[in-house]
């Protein structure tokens, strides 16, 4: 770690470099972020519905969709998304310059590779992380909002007052905060992978698929410990 | 017409595991002149190459650059010990995400003051003396093997390097390109008059090119000296793999004819 910040002392980030990473990035992982934030929001009007109107509450779906959405669903589906978008882009863009010899020259022209490789992609993804953590927040709201009046029949209004009681504004900070915490940890084993994968094809690939799935196992398992700590209960 | 020798290495050894790649190597190169390190397939001398250049750390023994032991260097020594390296990788290492333009100006960028109209003459000019004028903006992906390690030769010269170290700079490529590849080093060598290193099994382009030549084999150096001394020598595997490569009759031992010694 600290030879990563020591490498960014010395050799900086140019900052056209920061941009072209972040557009990558958020691009690549918005159509499928879309979808899947989406059609979560739709399910969680679907079943927030079936779990309270045998208690009359139909009107607490928008601030169950609002509670589940901000503060857990959102972060945590921009972070496995991005992770299966950008996260296996890095692992696998990573491991096959390592294959080529492509870090070793950057070592041999004395340009440091966690300076020139890394430091872009975790600023980039610092960047963009929070922008598609909110995106997914809209997402996930506006078509369980869709489901709860079009198909459900509520009331739009009720709904809105209520997803709006159910949530505070510091909640949208906290949603940022697992956003840039989820982007660290996915851009950190991205890259570790990468620059660990073995010799071959074989070795880009258990590079790519242990990237996916440890940024979003660790991201998901975080998560929990993350909302204990922001949202109350204790640790026992 | 060496001081002394730019690189050294004392007892270098190198173990990956339970196989050992290098077993006790000591080589002096000099500066100025063109050493050869060959030796069949799998016999460490990509290995030993990463020692030079501090991309591998012995497990014994040291490896001294310009004075410096790489080993015990910190990340800055090694650093500006490597700006004085340039290094053509065996298959270029280019960067495909960047333009044959952008990969030699890459050191430049980073290491360099120069404008982005100086950056371009240097470029164009290292570009013509591999013999590729013109391909500034040409996709590195749209090279055959042999432009690529000419392009991999420009970016290694283009910081006007006082090493510059080739790794097996024939492997992969057919004959021709190989006998071309071969006299465009012996022109660099020629223009530059800096000091080479050459990491080869090609024992025909290395006699070529080569002032002193070194051979590994099962992770020892069985034999050094100058090229003509070398060609001589008794010891029987450094005979077995002239006789491969040159296809020298059995026990003559002689050079006449051979390209550069003739």
């Amino acid at each position: 770690m600290w030879d990563f910040f020591g490498a960014l002392r010395r050799h900086g980030v140019p900052a056209s470099r920061i941009v072209a990473e972040a557009y990558a990035i958020g691009i690549r992982s918005l159509p499928i972020l879309l979808v899947i934030s989406g059609f979560v929001g739709t399910n969680l009007a679907l079943q927030g519905y079936n779990a309270f109107k045998p208690l009359g509450g139909q009107r607490l779906v928008g601030m169950f969709v609002a509670l589940a959405g901000v503060r857990e669903l959102a972060p945590t589906i921009a972070a496995a998304m991005v992770a299966a978008k950008a996260g296996t882009e890095m692992a696998s863009q990573i491991a096959v310059m390592r294959l080529r010899e492509q870090i070793d020259a950057l070592e041999v022209m004395a340009v440091n590779p966690l300076a020139w490789l890394v430091a872009p992609r975790l600023f980039a993804i610092l960047l963009v992380m929070p922008a598609l953590t909110i995106i997914a927040i809209f997402t996930m709201t506006s078509s369980a909002y869709a489901v709860a009046v079009f198909q459900l029949g509520l009331n739009g209004q009720t709904f809105l007052a209520f997803a709006a009681d159910g949530v505070e504004q510091i909640d949208f900070f906290y949603g940022v905060v697992k956003a840039l915490l989820f982007g660290v940890i996915i851009c950190t084993v991205s890259c570790w992978y990468g620059f660990r994968a073995g010799k071959g094809p074989e070795g880009v690939g258990q590079a790519t698929n242990g990237a996916v799935v440890t940024a979003a196992v660790v991201c998901v398992c975080l998560n929990y410990f993350v909302s204990e700590l922001l949202y109350g209960g204790s640790l026992p | 017409m060496s001081e002394g020798p730019l690189i050294r290495l004392v007892d270098v050894s190198k173990r990956f595991g339970d196989l050992v790649v290098l077993d006790g190597v000591s080589l002096d190169i000099p500066a100025g002149e063109t050493t050869a390190i060959i030796g069949p397939s799998g016999t460490g001398k990509s290995v030993l190459l990463k020692h030079i250049v501090g991309l591998l750390d012995p497990d014994a023994g040291e490896v001294r650059c310009f004075d410096v032991d790489m080993a015990r260097a910190s990340e800055a020594e090694r650093y500006a010990v490597r700006r004085r390296f340039g290094m053509l990788f065996q298959h270029g290492a280019l960067f495909d995400s960047l333009s044959v333009g952008e990969n030699v100006a890459f050191p430049l960028e980073h290491h360099t003051s120069m404008t982005a109209t100086q950056r371009r003459q240097r470029v164009d000019e290292v570009l013509a003396m591999v013999e590729l004028p013109d391909t500034f903006d040409r996709p590195t992906t749209a090279l055959s093997g042999g432009q690529r390690k000419r392009v991999g030769l420009a970016r290694a010269i283009v910081m006007e390097p006082e090493v510059v170290l080739f790794d097996e700079p024939n492997s992969g490529l057919d004959p021709l390109t190989s006998d071309a590849i071969d006299a465009l080093i012996r022109n660099m060598k020629r223009k530059l008059g800096i000091t080479f290193v050459i990491i080869s099994h090609d024992i025909v382009g290395t006699v070529a090119v080569a002032d002193h030549i070194a051979m590994l084999y099962g992770g020892k150096c069985i034999a050094q000296g100058p090229t003509a001394e070398f060609v001589r020598s008794e010891h029987p595997m450094v005979r077995r793999f002239l006789q491969r490569n040159l296809a020298l009759p059995d026990g003559t031992g002689g050079v006449a004819g051979l390209p550069g010694l003739g």
